[in-house]
């Protein structure tokens, strides 16, 4: 399968590192032979229509801080719709950084990926959040595969999860974790007994908060994932101007410190029941959304099934790696089966 | 005699080579003979015009205002080399001029709308022979010949509406070319027909394909009953092998038309396998000669030789291919795999040229044109690994197919022997073999580097450089 794969940070070379490491396994036991013809990043592209030699980018990556710094494959001025539109490929990978506000460029990089008959992987929330109703629609009308399970959830299934095995019921309702930096804000705060601003600090010195943490706090992050389960798990066409967002900026210890004497703990929650809404809630400490450090947890309310919980890592380069793997395996069946029928 | 003349795109070149044609084709009207000239492009304008019509599509407003005057300009030059005759010139510039401005309309409509169909593409390459038949039609007219030009249409070539690769209607064509042309041929004209071009029932305009001069030139023959056909290009007729793989290769004196084709299809600048079709049945002759050496050696084409058993005629050389291999211990005694392949193939629009498989069943090997290789092996790795059928799919771009044609092959025993001990004796590994049941060709593959030592030691072997073996 030849892939172009658009953003080359800490997911994009976890997965060429996956793609290595797991090369022998992926060919003998899923007949999946992944070829990257390209790579772009911020600096500009490497391109090879007999695939690129993923080491080696990897290590210019590292010493020169762009792949198109290779000498033989780089090229600082091809643009990189130019390589959507002109390099034959099957899929699109589409991992560059987020935008929320207008999902550029990896928003009409995945339309042109469509338009050109490619299929498109992405984790990449931004253009999910804001127009995935439309991205869908475009996807079938161009006859190509969209899949996204790495856009929630990390490595955690939890998109598969809704849709393969709750297959034939009903979801009525989904509430649940779905950012791990305020988790781990919260978590400490209520077993370190710290401010929230020391609990911040903390988050960032160990890396799980950006520099600029508004994303997490404000609950636009997990906003944005709410929306995403809403579109592909319950059908609803909503983007992300649909949710009602609270962030946890304003919780104190002392909040937390009165709840928890209700045997209580404070949790920010996305909810989808009628409405989008995330905001920080109070939950038992004997419920299983009652998750602590960076972990996610998204319940569903089925109307058959009843109540599942999923619990997982919802974040981390090669954890978002592997959710873009079975995506790709995922497209990769669907593609032998169309050239078969 | 009857005979129709095919003029390709080198021999029309220039005007001092269209001088050349009138002077023969008077030469030969002056010995009795009837004639119908059919003239390809100038050398080079096809591709030109599929590149406008693409720069178009493309909104590319400045090529195509540039190559309007480029295309003037060298047809009119091209003419007044041709033609002496000040007032034929002139007729012919004007006719010139009318149909440049004709192609400037419907590119500039292309221009516009943005959409090139096939259909559009097709009318703007016809504009190449429109271009290039009155030019030849005025240095006819020039040396006092009685003439007159028509386009593959006008002529009554009729043809479905595959556009880009047209169909003759065949019946109909020949009962309305006859009509059309014989009453001309009996007031001693000689029609200048455009090459390549033709018309669907209701006059849209259509083109041949590939060859489809040489295929205007056998539809018109057909029809016509001419006896031969004369086909005019840059060469001595066909090579037993490319001189410049083998020095000592020389001219082919004849061939049967199954010998012409596999030659064809193996890379030898034979006639496309299309064009001898409407000829296929027919005791016509077709001779492939030299426009530059008019007197020199040639090669005959005619329905049946009489091959002299253990002989062979000619070996080609086939670049730019390469080997796909697909193997698997799960194909054995699997039913089916094939079809898989090649249906995988057939999807992507991928051609086979060559197939082999062992009777172990554990591997298939193709051979591909090397520009699709790459989209091969994906295909086919996309669509049947993982399935436990197939364990691997391999490509290899650094092979050339040797082709070793001739109908003396068949029914005896020791050729493949003689060719294969031939190649071994100078230490070249043979990597696939392919032998169909005509025995009209037997095909191996081997490494690119080994490629034109494996053709000069057939070559030799078979002794093709001496006339005399045939």
């Amino acid at each position: 399968m030849r892939i172009i794969l658009i953003g080359f940070g800490v997911v994009g070379q976890s997965l060429a590192k996956l793609f290595i490491k797991r090369e022998t396994e992926l060919s003998s036991l899923y007949g999946f032979r992944p070829k990257v013809v390209a790579i772009a990043d911020k600096g500009g592209i490497a391109v090879n229509q007999r695939g690129l030699d993923l080491q080696r980018m990897l290590l210019i990556k590292a010493e020169k801080g762009t792949v198109a710094a290779d000498n033989e494959y780089g090229n600082s001025k091809m643009s990189v719709f130019d390589l959507i539109e002109s390099l034959e490929a099957e899929v699109l990978v589409e991992v560059s950084p987020t935008n929320v506000k207008d999902g550029e460029p990896a928003l009409s990089y995945i339309k042109s990926a469509f338009k050109a008959g490619k299929s498109v992987v992405t984790s990449n929330k931004g253009p999910l959040a804001l127009a995935l109703p439309a991205l869908i629609e475009l996807a079938e009308h161009n006859n190509v595969y969209f899949r996204f399970s790495g856009s929630v959830g990390a490595g955690t299934p939890i998109l598969e999860f809704a849709k393969r095995c709750l297959h034939g019921d009903r979801i009525i309702s989904v509430r649940g974790i779905l950012n791990g930096t305020t988790n781990y804000i919260l978590t400490e705060m209520a077993e370190g007994r710290v401010s929230f601003e020391e609990a911040l600090q903390k988050a960032k010195q160990l890396g799980y908060a950006e520099s600029d943490p508004s994303m997490d706090i404000d609950g636009i992050d997990a906003a944005c994932k709410l929306v995403i389960l809403a579109n592909w798990v319950m059908g609803k066409r909503v983007t992300l101007k649909d949710v009602s967002i609270k962030g946890i900026r304003g919780i104190s210890l002392k909040d937390i410190e009165a709840v928890a004497r209700e045997g209580c703990t404070i949790k920010l929650i996305g909810s989808v029941n009628g409405r989008l809404e995330v905001k920080p809630e109070k939950i038992p400490r004997n419920s299983p959304l009652s998750v602590g450090g960076t972990l996610n947890a998204v319940t569903f309310y089925s109307e058959f099934a009843g109540e599942q919980t999923i619990i997982g890592r919802g974040a981390g380069g090669i954890e978002t790696a592997s959710a873009i793997l079975r995506d790709l395996l995922d497209i990769k069946q669907e593609l032998a089966t169309k050239l078969l029928s | 005699m009857r005979i129709v003349m095919k003029f390709g795109g080198t021999s029309v070149a220039t005007g001092e080579n269209i001088r050349r044609i009138a002077d023969i084709i008077s030469s030969s009207v002056s010995k009795g003979h009837q004639i119908i000239a059919v003239v390809s492009a100038l050398d080079g304008i096809t591709e030109k015009l599929i590149e406008a019509a693409e720069r178009a599509e493309k909104r590319d407003k400045g090529f195509i205002h540039n190559l309007g005057q480029e295309l003037l300009n060298r047809h009119l030059r091209v003419a007044g080399e041709a033609i002496f005759n000040s007032s034929i010139l002139k007729e012919i510039q004007l006719t010139i001029a009318a149909t440049l401005e004709e192609l400037e309309k419907i590119l500039t409509g292309i221009l516009y709308v943005g959409e090139l169909t096939p259909r559009s593409k097709d009318y703007i390459l016809s504009f190449g022979e429109r271009l290039s038949a009155p030019i030849l039609y005025g240095a006819l007219k020039d040396v006092g010949l009685n003439t007159c030009f028509l386009t593959g249409a006008e002529a009554g070539i009729v043809t479905d509406d595959n556009f880009g690769e047209a169909n003759p209607l065949m019946n109909v064509t020949k009962l309305q070319v006859k009509e059309r042309l014989e009453p001309l041929l009996q007031k001693g004209m000689v029609p200048v027909v455009t090459g390549f071009i033709a018309a669907t029932q209701d006059g849209i305009t259509t083109t041949l394909g590939r060859g489809g001069s040489d295929y205007t030139a056998t539809i018109l023959g057909a029809a016509l009953g001419a006896e031969e056909i004369w086909i005019w290009t840059d060469v001595d007729g066909l090579m037993t092998s490319d001189p410049k793989i083998v020095p000592s290769a020389k001219t082919l004196p004849e061939l049967s038309f199954r010998e012409a084709l596999e030659m064809a299809v193996f890379g030898a600048k034979a006639m496309h396998p299309r064009a001898l079709e409407p000829i296929m049945d027919s005791n016509t002759i077709v001779r492939i000669k030299n426009i530059f050496n008019p007197n020199g050696p040639e090669t005959v084409l005619v329905k049946e030789t009489k091959a002299k058993p253990g002989t062979v005629k000619a070996v080609t050389l086939l670049k730019d291919v390469a080997l796909i291999n697909i193997s698997g211990a799960g194909m054995v005694g699997a039913p089916g795999t094939a079809a898989k392949v090649f249906e995988v193939l057939g999807k992507n629009k991928i051609n086979i040229l060559m197939i082999s498989q062992g009777a172990s069943e554990a591997n298939i090997s193709l051979i591909i044109r090397r520009n699709l290789m790459e989209k091969a092996v994906n295909a086919l790795e996309l669509a049947l690994l993982g399935g436990g059928l197939i364990r691997e799919i391999t490509g290899e771009d650094d092979v050339c197919v040797i082709s070793v044609v001739g109908a003396g092959m068949r029914n005896t025993p020791g050729i493949a022997s003689r060719v294969f001990t031939a190649v071994a004796r100078r230490g070249i590994n043979v990597r696939m073999i392919a032998q169909g049941s005509s025995e009209l060709n037997i095909s191996f593959v081997v490494k690119e580097s080994d490629g034109p030592a494996a053709v000069q030691a057939v070559h030799e072997e078979f002794k093709l450089g001496e006339v005399s073996s045939f």
